[in-house]
């Protein structure tokens, strides 16, 4: 892990001196704000539907949170490898004694802090709600839970895919190919019949794991899928950073 | 400092770098020359440790870069080529990110940071970003970055690419000052570089080495081209005098003052400068001068100052990267920039 603490605020400062976070975070939170705003003013209007779920449940169920983290994700991904590549910086980098380990989860912990950060103002919502009604804390963190490591598989993909590449652009289309490849199986909880097809595809399907976790259901299985998600690209990176050292 | 040995790469369809053997010991400036494309990068970003070799053995401060590849790196203060940097960052900034990169203690840091800065000359600048740097300040933060952590082995490829003339001298000043304080292992294709920096040269084309050695053994390799002689008689005797000079089968002659004007035929003028260039002859060509000079005073003419003319570097550079490898390619002259050119590109 050389090298991981150098590489992790070197790439913070990078994500957060230029606009890019600035702008995905802006982005991000109008379209958070205002996707909880009509819900709640939904929720206000039609009290009868508020029976088995409030507004926070179907605020992380949304499919608005899974489009938002399929594009997000990608675009604070996409720089990490190809801009240092494109660059050459690279060849700074990687003649430094630093192992290709903490380079890659530097790398990798700088995206994902941004992330959490990115997520941090949403917290404001419950903590708005809890004025009004009752705010189910547990559920709220196993709802977070849950977008913690789908965002978290989305960012190694993410980071996979920019290692692959010189241009960050190419790194951006290929990661929303793939993620939007995953949504698409998900959906196949709808298409196919009963059968073991259609259990694989509910258990892969994003929605379904964020309305788990919204409703307080921490599946292992999940979680597991997830860690898969976040470990297997994170190590593929740092074998291709490897094989540039040694091709 | 450094050995390398049998170095080979082959990107698949081109071979890089055929076997290339060469030594640097500590506290040498060496030269790494060759023209565009003749490996240069290549090999000195394997000895960096950037790029893996297809074959061979390379040693850095008795460390293998593959087996020991941490205490290598540790070792030497590399600068790529074009000098890549972070454009966002600002100088300061930049290097204090690169001497926690390379492991400086925490409580050397500020110091290493400041000393690397004052020997490169940028210290000024530490709060500018880097993206609004000129090519010569770039340049120089890329050596500050290579003396962070003080590393006993510096190299530099081509440092002097795409400065002007001024930056140029001073990039070469840098570099000759930190001779004596580290190993350094600068690669150029522009040879007055070498001359003026470095001890010694090792020259590579297309991939191999084709000469190493100290400046002054590249020098002796440099062919006799002709002598400059002062005269004290008038000049028009000359050439009877050289035609009965043994071994001159043909020779040219150019008859200038010592202003340096031409002399036509029937002007004379005591002190005469004529420059006289050899045919290929089969005689050594120190030998040659000695014939001239012995039938010029047997006749009776003063001869008052002979000196031998030499190839310059840079016609040697060009005869030792013509004559090696082969193909289509090989009547091509190779790429040879002095100064000047450099300077209007």
């Amino acid at each position: 892990m050389r090298g991981f603490v150098a590489v992790f605020k070197r790439e913070m400062l990078g994500l957060w001196v230029t606009p890019l976070a600035w702008i995905v975070t802006a982005v991000f939170l109008t379209l958070q704000g205002w996707s909880f705003y009509t819900l709640v003013e939904y929720y206000a209007k039609f009290t009868t539907v508020s029976v088995d779920q409030g507004p926070l449940q179907a605020y992380f169920v949304s499919p608005f949170i899974v489009m938002s983290l399929m594009m997000i994700c990608p675009a604070l991904s996409m720089r990490l490898f190809a801009e240092e590549r494109r660059s050459g910086t690279i060849e700074a980098l990687l003649t430094a004694p630093v192992s290709a380990v903490g380079v890659v989860f530097g790398k990798y912990a700088a995206v994902l802090a941004t992330y959490g950060l990115m997520w941090l103002p949403t917290l404001a919502y419950p903590i708005i709600l809890r004025n009004t009604g009752h705010v189910d804390w547990p559920v709220v963190a196993s709802s977070y839970l849950g977008i913690f490591g789908i965002g978290a598989s989305y960012l190694s993909i993410g980071m996979f895919m920019s290692a692959m590449t010189r241009s960050q652009l190419i790194a951006l289309v290929l990661t929303i190919m793939v993620l939007f490849g995953t949504f698409i199986l998900g959906l196949g909880e709808f298409i196919f019949d009963e059968g073991p097809l259609r259990d694989m595809c509910t258990h892969i399907s994003v929605r379904g794991q964020l309305g788990d976790f919204a409703k307080g259901i921490i599946d292992l299985r999940r979680v597991v899928l997830d860690a898969t998600a976040i470990g297997l690209p994170l190590f593929m990176t740092v074998r291709v950073v490897d094989s540039w050292r040694f091709g | 400092m450094i050995e390398v040995k049998n170095l080979y790469k082959d990107y698949g369809t081109v071979v890089a770098v055929h076997d290339v053997s060469f030594e640097v010991k500590a506290g040498e400036v060496v030269g790494f020359l060759g023209p565009n494309g003749a490996g240069k990068s290549t090999t000195l970003r394997m000895l960096a440790g950037f790029l893996g070799a297809t074959s061979g053995e390379i040693r850095i401060n008795g460390f293998d870069i593959v087996e020991d590849a941490m205490s290598a790196r540790k070792s030497i203060g590399y600068m790529p080529e074009m000098c890549p940097l972070y454009g966002e960052m600002r100088v300061g900034e930049y290097l204090r990110f690169r001497s926690e990169l390379k492991g400086v203690p925490r409580r050397d840091r500020k110091s290493d940071v400041d000393t690397a800065m004052t020997d490169a000359r940028v210290s000024h600048m530490s709060e500018t970003r880097i993206q609004h740097l000129s090519k010569g300040y770039r340049q120089r933060v890329g050596l500050a970055d290579a003396l962070i952590g003080r590393p006993p082995l510096l190299i530099l490829d081509e440092p002097t690419a795409g400065l002007d003339p001024n930056q140029i001298r001073e990039v070469r000043r840098l570099i000759r000052g930190l001779a004596g304080k580290h190993t350094v292992l600068v690669s150029t294709h522009i040879l007055s570089e070498v001359e003026t920096t470095c001890d010694r040269a090792v020259i590579i084309d297309k991939g191999r080495t084709v000469a190493s050695g100290t400046i002054d053994q590249l020098r002796t390799e440099r062919r006799t081209l002709g002598a400059v002689l002062r005269l004290h008689d008038p000049v028009d005797t000359l050439a009877a005098v050289l035609d009965s000079a043994g071994g001159l089968s043909s020779w040219s002659q150019t008859i200038t003052t010592e202003l340096g004007v031409e002399l036509s035929a029937n002007e004379t003028s005591p002190y005469s400068r004529v420059s006289v260039e050899y045919a290929p002859s089969p005689l050594p060509t120190q030998d040659v001068l000695e014939q001239i000079v012995k039938a010029l005073v047997a006749s009776g003419v003063g001869v008052r100052e002979a000196t031998e003319t030499k190839a310059s570097l840079e016609d040697v550079f060009a005869q030792l990267t013509r004559d090696t490898g082969g193909g289509p390619t090989e009547s091509q002259p190779a790429t040879v920039v002095d100064d000047s050119e450099e300077a209007s590109t």
